[in-house]
């Protein structure tokens, strides 16, 4: 059980490509980590450099009050899960997950011992003897988790570990992952891309962009309120719809001629006139009557999902994409104009600038 | 490409058959005679069945009785050679081009694909290329004339580096990177991961350095002049030019079938292992 502290880290590989400018991020005790981001962000590059995989170039980093920058993988007390597994194709299941004991010169009875053990938890004891080819990719997966459990490291590095699954594969392996952690209550850092992925299993969320982090915080937080128009575009799915507008006295003009007037803000009067970026989630439109209404949708593209409707279309007289989320229940055809609200308590004001989140 | 066409099987067939005469043939011809007397080559023509000389044959040329050989050594002997030559080469090459690939794949070291590259010009200079410096320098180091001398040129290119370096490289970064986890070092990495791996490649270049080394002639016949270190495959030229006009047929393929038997026995033994080293990779 250790906290983790990356503590101004920088990495720029050798061929002088920065894939990570400035990275601050403590770690508690027994916490669960999600970062997550676009491809080529440096998940993956953040990761190994906390199992010493990948050497910093510059910061500090601690795994409980140790300083491991310089210590080798194996002296880091870790243990990682990797997307393809990487299990040791010539040995049996029980010498996969012994491996490491082995090396730390552990007798052979005992190593058995944790390996029947970490077997039982994960209910793989009937396939210690086979080989892993002749396991199923979930069975793989378990074994990975296996070789990762028996050496009771202070951390679990796991690198987009349920990419290769199939999709109910992936729920029900993510269920099992979030009760381990628990059950085990070790400090986890877990890369991902998958946003459901990320906001299921994370005690916090770290999204990054670039190199950078953008935000960190409870999944549902930055849900409800991204700090940056890229987590808010990030996270959520369908995405959150964006449009320019423009602050005039207590209202925003919306595209032009679309007014929306806005709850009370005591900031409002210093931003009057200001060129903003609005941007509400489908969920947060939400259909209504004529007289209510503060855009008008075009739809073009129907998606039931049975619970919900996703409406696909454009307001008349202009050709940026919008998404509504309605209940179920009701029937739409494609051409419908329908008359939306936008639920004011839900509505996200980002500079255009900056891309900073301008209301509280 | 699957086609049934009853004229294209009856093709195919033909060609199969030409072609198992064409390699057969020879080697019918080899065992028919290696079981004749040396009488009945005196006509000329050459016996199609076989005769009552085989276990004759087999053990005079065994034993060199009455130096059927015409040399001072037995064939058991120079089958003897033969084979720490061919088992020499092939360890030694296998050796040295895994160790080879291992530090070229997994370490960063100055001047890496320099190494690299030095090692793969190798492949363009075989020893008959460059005979004649190797003969001086083998010459100078005093090594004429001994196992050292017949063995070491030969190991002395790491044509298989390439071949395991492929390997390697196929192998996903992160079975080391476990490993590295797993507190394995750089050398218990190679023993306990690599080289079980490798175990079908390693088959598969025994499989073909062994009868490299066998198959060698020009480099012994050049070194040895001590007839204790001659070869097999020596000596049956040497018969064909020995008899003064009368050429030993029984003798020389007697000989020949001999020479042929531990190469085939070593395709029979590594077959299953040397097939899956050329088409399969573990994954
Ligand atoms: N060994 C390397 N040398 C140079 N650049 C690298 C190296 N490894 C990664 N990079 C670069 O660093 C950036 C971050 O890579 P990283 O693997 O951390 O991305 P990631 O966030 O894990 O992406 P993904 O979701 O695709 O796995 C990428 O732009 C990548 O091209
Ligand atoms: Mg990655």
């Amino acid at each position: 059980m250790a906290t983790v502290s990356l503590r101004n880290i920088k990495k720029t590989y050798s061929n002088g490509f920065k894939a990570i400018h400035n990275l601050n991020l403590e770690i508690e005790d027994g916490e669960m980590i999600v970062l997550v981001g676009p491809s080529g962000c440096g998940k993956s590059t953040s990761l190994r450099m906390v199992a010493g995989l990948e050497a910093t170039s510059e910061g500090d980093l601690y795994i409980g009050d140790k300083r491991v920058n310089d210590l080798e993988p194996s002296e880091r007390d870790i243990a990682m899960v990797f997307q393809n597994y990487a299990l040791y194709p010539h040995m049996s299941v029980a010498r996969n997950m012994g491996y490491g004991l082995k090396n730390q010169g552990l007798p052979r009875d005992e190593i058995r011992r944790k390996v029947e053990k970490a077997a039982r938890v994960l209910e793989i004891e009937h396939l210690l003897d086979n080989k892993p080819k002749q396991l199923s990719g979930g069975q793989r997966q378990r074994v990975a988790m296996g070789r990762a459990i028996v050496r009771n490291p202070k951390v679990f590095l796991f690198d987009e570990p349920l990419s290769n699954l199939d999709a109910k594969l992936r729920v029900q392996m993510r269920i099992e992952i979030k009760r381990l952690q628990q059950e085990f209550a070790t400090t986890a850092i877990y890369v991902t891309h998958d946003q459901v992925e990320a906001m299921t299993l994370a005690d916090r969320l770290v999204v990054m962009n670039g190199g950078k982090v953008e935000q960190v915080g409870p999944p549902l937080d930055l849900y409800e309120k991204p700090e940056t128009q890229f987590v808010a575009g990030f996270l959520g799915s369908p995405g959150m719809n964006f449009m320019p507008a423009r602050i005039q006295g207590q209202a925003l003009l919306v595209q032009g001629d679309h007014r929306i007037d806005l709850p009370d803000m005591a900031e409002l009067a210093q931003w009057d006139g200001r060129d903003i970026t609005f941007g509400v989630r489908p969920e947060h439109l939400e259909a209504c009557s004529e007289a209510e209404a503060d855009f008008h949708l075009k739809v073009d593209i129907i998606e039931p999902l049975g619970a919900d409707t996703l409406l696909y279309g454009h307001l008349p007289g202009s050709d940026s994409l919008m998404i509504a989320e309605q209940p179920g229940k009701r029937r739409y055809t494609r051409g419908d104009v329908v008359p939306l609200r936008v639920d004011r308590e839900r509505l996200h004001l980002f500079d255009a600038e900056t891309e900073q989140r301008l209301n509280e | 490409m699957i086609e049934n066409r009853p004229w294209l099987t009856a093709v195919r067939h033909l060609v199969l058959i030409l072609g198992i005469i064409v390699i057969g043939l020879p080697i019918w011809i080899a065992l028919v005679a290696s079981t004749n007397t040396s009488a009945s080559f005196v006509s000329g023509v050459m016996p199609m069945w076989f005769g009552e000389e085989g276990l004759n044959n087999f053990r005079r040329v065994l034993t060199n009785e009455g130096r059927v050989l015409g040399v001072g050594v037995s064939a058991s002997w120079m089958m003897w050679n033969s084979f720490i030559m061919a088992m020499v080469i092939a360890i030694g090459k296998i050796t040295i081009s895994i160790l080879s690939a291992f530090a070229i794949v997994y370490f960063r070291f100055p001047f890496r694909r320099t190494c690299f590259w030095m090692i793969f010009i190798t492949l363009m200079l075989p020893v008959e290329v460059r005979i004649l410096p190797t003969y001086e320098v083998v010459a100078s180091l005093g090594m004429l004339n001994s196992y050292a001398g017949l063995t070491i040129p030969l190991i002395a290119s790491a044509t298989a580096t390439f071949l395991f370096r492929q390997f390697f490289l196929s192998i996903p970064d992160s079975l080391a990177e476990a490993a590295r986890i797993d507190g394995a070092g750089p050398m218990k990495f190679f023993k306990d991961i690599l080289l079980p791996l490798s175990v079908n490649n390693i088959a598969a270049l025994f499989v073909i350095l062994f009868i490299y080394g066998w198959n060698q002639y020009l480099w012994p016949l050049l070194i040895t002049t001590d007839e204790n270190y001659y070869t097999i495959v020596m000596v049956i030229k040497r018969l064909m030019t020995a008899g003064e006009g009368n050429v030993p047929w029984n003798i020389i393929m007697t000989t020949t079938v001999l020479a042929m038997l531990p190469p085939v026995v070593v395709v029979l033994v590594m077959q299953k292992f040397f097939v899956r080293g050329l088409v399969e990779q573990e994954k």
